[in-house]
């Protein structure tokens, strides 16, 4: 569960040596589209030194290898896979991608990218994977592949979008929102993030370490929705029902569940 | 004084013109301010004359000195130079002396020490060359008006006072009175007029936009959330902060806090940027006490608003002025080349012993302010920030409060007070050796490298106390 995961690239060690510093609930070493080919066995050397030097806290790092069809595929799983990392990001996922890095990773989680029309019509097997965590949208290949311009405004993505959270909510894995792209955008930034969460996504990648706080606060439980939450355990735990009215409202078990999900949230990220 | 009383001063169209009223021979201390920076025009075209006519044994005075002043270069490789007396050193000059020394001594003061100094006559200047940019017949002036203007003078204004000879060098004269002179003209005894003072947009030097480095977003958000948790923020606070970005930076979120908590601010001050001019204009801040400009912005705010205040060196910092701005000071916030485990502070040299700059407001600011915080990255390159010793002293750990890296904030523990207020904290406080040792994890501990054989200088604090040398590289 976390509410943000911050890509950084692999190769540039004074990003790498700082990436705990961002308070990013998750980081993705990036071994794909910011290292050139040339670069690629330095990011591996890099990475292999860094984290064996300075493991980080368990279940915060994931490493984006390169897809299944590029060369450095399997040289990259096996740099890392021993490494004190908690998954993997897998671009261009199909259900075999998936199969093939469980042949080679030994069990660690998988954070599958949607980002091309037949991976989104398959997602719903790929969210059933084995390891499979969570579903990371990739917006830029999908509107590539899809023919169309990616806006700011993001309309062309209400379908992946829509369907993406619905597929990773009916399957209780992580629903992860692609990157806004304008870096210096913080209100564009709030709105799309907001506009997400409103789907059902319940985190967001990012690509720079200034959108940190913005995500992180959009994902977390609001103050409201904590008090809330805590008004309606309390009520549940006096009066022993599965169901009761709460200020004119009925509140049941579900009501009761996510409750209990909102104050585990909010526990996690100390609010 | 009204106009009728008031005399026309000398006018002089050349400095060849000025030096036959004046003997260049007998008068060899002599001051500059540094208002414009790298755009200056004056100092340059008035050493030049000290270069063709060959005197010896000069003894200068510059408020700072910066890469634009080539002719001092110049007059020190052809020795004709003893002795300077600065506050802030940088570029050729600087890197000259730094491998050859002088003849005589390099002396680093600090802003408001300069001010004591010469105030108390151990500087003893004998002509002050001040580039001034709007001048009446009477020489009265004000630097924030004219084509040049370039903001306060608040550094030349004791020079105009306690010089023997007080030169103003200006492109813009005029006729008419000037409402609240900085340089009244009683002080004043000659005008030379010239065809420009310099170029007024070199005034802006470094970095003076707010930060969007994420390690300098993230050192300013543990900067403003620590002032916030001391109790600092609130109605009627002071502060002052420097142009450097991360400086910027918390200013900007300070200025978030205060809009979201209702909060105005009584006095900010210093070098004022647009970003304070900005919150002077939003009601967030009551008065600007302007000793320098470092933004265009900021010159065309003095000349708008009456309550951007332009001030003299020795009423922002000179210790024994009754006046003195930053006595009321709540809270500073400044910048470190090196720090060390007792809290002194470098600003002056590199960790190669190369002057790269001096303390301008830095020891005073420090010494005064209820609270003085250190905004440093704790990794510079492939280096701590934090040394066993610094190479060069410029301001003494006991004035130095607080350090606030990206990865934890350092108190002293002189400061027992404040560490007793955040000992409930969310914010990661650790002793300064810990973050020492944290830093030594990634960078290892580098090799002492510093040369302490010959003095070629000394940094001299405002309290006339000679607090470290500087060596020759």
């Amino acid at each position: 569960m976390s509410r943000s995961y911050l890509f950084i690239p692999g190769n540039t060690p004074n990003m790498v040596q700082n990436l705990d510093i961002f308070e990013s609930d998750a980081v993705i070493i990036d071994f794909e589209d910011s290292v050139m080919s040339y670069d690629k066995d330095a990011a591996r050397i890099l990475i292999q030194n860094f984290l064996q030097k300075f493991p980080l806290q368990e279940g915060t790092i994931y490493i984006r290898i390169n897809d299944v069809e590029n060369s450095h595929f399997e040289a990259d799983i096996l740099a890392t896979r021993d490494l004190k990392i908690a998954g993997y990001v897998l671009p261009k996922a199909s259900v075999e991608a998936i199969d093939k890095l469980n042949q080679l990773s030994s069990g660690l989680s998988i954070i599958p990218i949607i980002e091309s029309p037949i991976a989104l019509l398959e997602s719903k097997q790929i969210a059933t994977s084995k390891n499979v965590i969570g579903l990371l949208f990739g917006a830029e290949d999908y509107t590539k592949e899809m023919g169309i311009e990616r806006t700011l405004e993001a309309k062309e993505l209400l379908y992946p979008r829509s369907h993406i959270a619905v597929v990773c909510r009916a399957y209780n894995i992580e629903a992860i929102d692609t990157p806004y792209t304008a870096k210096d955008d913080d209100a564009g930034l709030q709105q799309d993030a907001m506009n997400a969460k409103a789907l059902g996504f319940t985190a967001k990648a990012l690509i720079h370490p200034n959108q940190v706080d913005t995500i992180n606060r959009i994902f977390a439980p609001s103050p409201e929705e904590i008090l809330q939450a805590k008004r309606i355990l309390k009520k549940s735990e006096e009066l022993q029902k599965g169901a009761f009215s709460l200020d004119g409202k009925m509140i049941d078990l579900p009501i009761i569940e996510k409750a209990k999900k909102v104050l585990e949230k909010a526990q996690k990220y100390g609010l | 004084m009204g106009q009728n009383n008031k005399t026309q001063k000398p006018l002089v169209n050349s400095i060849d013109e000025l030096f036959a009223f004046i003997d260049i021979h007998e008068n060899k201390n002599i001051s500059f301010h540094h208002h414009l920076r790298n755009g200056d025009g004056v100092i340059n075209y008035v050493l030049n004359k000290y270069l063709q006519e060959e005197i010896m044994d000069l003894n200068l005075f510059p408020s700072s000195i910066f890469p634009a002043y080539t002719k001092i270069l110049e007059l020190i490789e052809n020795h004709q130079i003893n002795d300077i007396t600065t506050n802030y050193c940088n570029g050729g000059v600087a890197k000259y002396i730094s491998q050859h020394g002088l003849p005589g001594t390099l002396t680093m003061q600090t802003h408001g020490g300069r001010a004591r100094s010469i105030q108390e006559g151990i500087s003893k200047i004998d002509i002050a060359f001040i580039a001034a940019p709007y001048v009446n017949i009477y020489g009265d002036a004000i630097g924030y008006d004219g084509k040049s203007s370039f903001g306060s003078m608040g550094y030349a204004i004791v020079d105009s006072e306690y010089a023997k000879i007080t030169v103003l060098v200006t492109d813009h004269l005029v006729e008419n009175q000037i409402e609240n002179p900085e340089i009244l003209g009683s002080n004043v005894d000659y005008i030379l007029k010239v065809d420009s003072i310099g170029d007024n947009t070199g005034i802006v030097s470094g970095t003076t936009e707010v930060t969007k480095n994420p390690i300098g977003v993230k050192i300013a958000k543990n900067t403003s959330k620590l002032l916030f948790e001391l109790g600092l923020i609130k109605n009627g606070f002071s502060f002052q902060s420097g142009a450097g970005g991360v400086s910027l930076r918390v200013t900007k979120d300070l200025r978030d806090i205060m809009i979201r908590q209702n909060i105005k601010a009584s006095f900010f001050s210093g070098g004022i940027t647009k970003y304070h001019v900005e919150m002077l204009e939003e009601g967030l801040v009551e008065t600007l006490y302007d000793v320098q400009c470092f933004d265009l912005e900021a010159v065309h705010s003095l000349k708008r608003n009456k309550n951007h205040v332009p001030i003299s060196a020795s009423m922002y910092a000179n210790p024994v002025d009754p006046m003195q701005v930053i006595k009321d000071l709540d809270i500073v916030i400044l910048g470190a080349t090196e720090i060390d485990l007792n809290f002194n502070v470098n600003v002056t040299t590199d960790s190669h012993q190369t002057i790269i700059g001096g303390s301008g407001g830095h020891s005073d600011t420090a010494s005064e302010a209820k609270v003085s915080v250190i905004v440093s990255p704790l990794l510079k390159g492939r280096l701590s920030v934090i040394k066993d010793r610094v190479t060069t002293i410029t301001t003494l750990g006991k004035n130095i409060d607080c350090l606030v890296t990206e990865r934890g904030i350092a108190i002293n523990p002189l400061r027992q007070d404040l560490i007793n207020k955040l000992k409930d904290s969310n914010l990661k406080i650790c002793t300064i050796q810990e973050l020492s040792e944290l830093a030594y994890q990634y960078t290892n501990k580098p090799k002492d490298i510093i040369k302490r054989e010959r003095i070629i200088g000394e940094i001299e604090d405002r309290t006339h106390d000679i607090i470290d040398y500087l060596y020759q590289k």
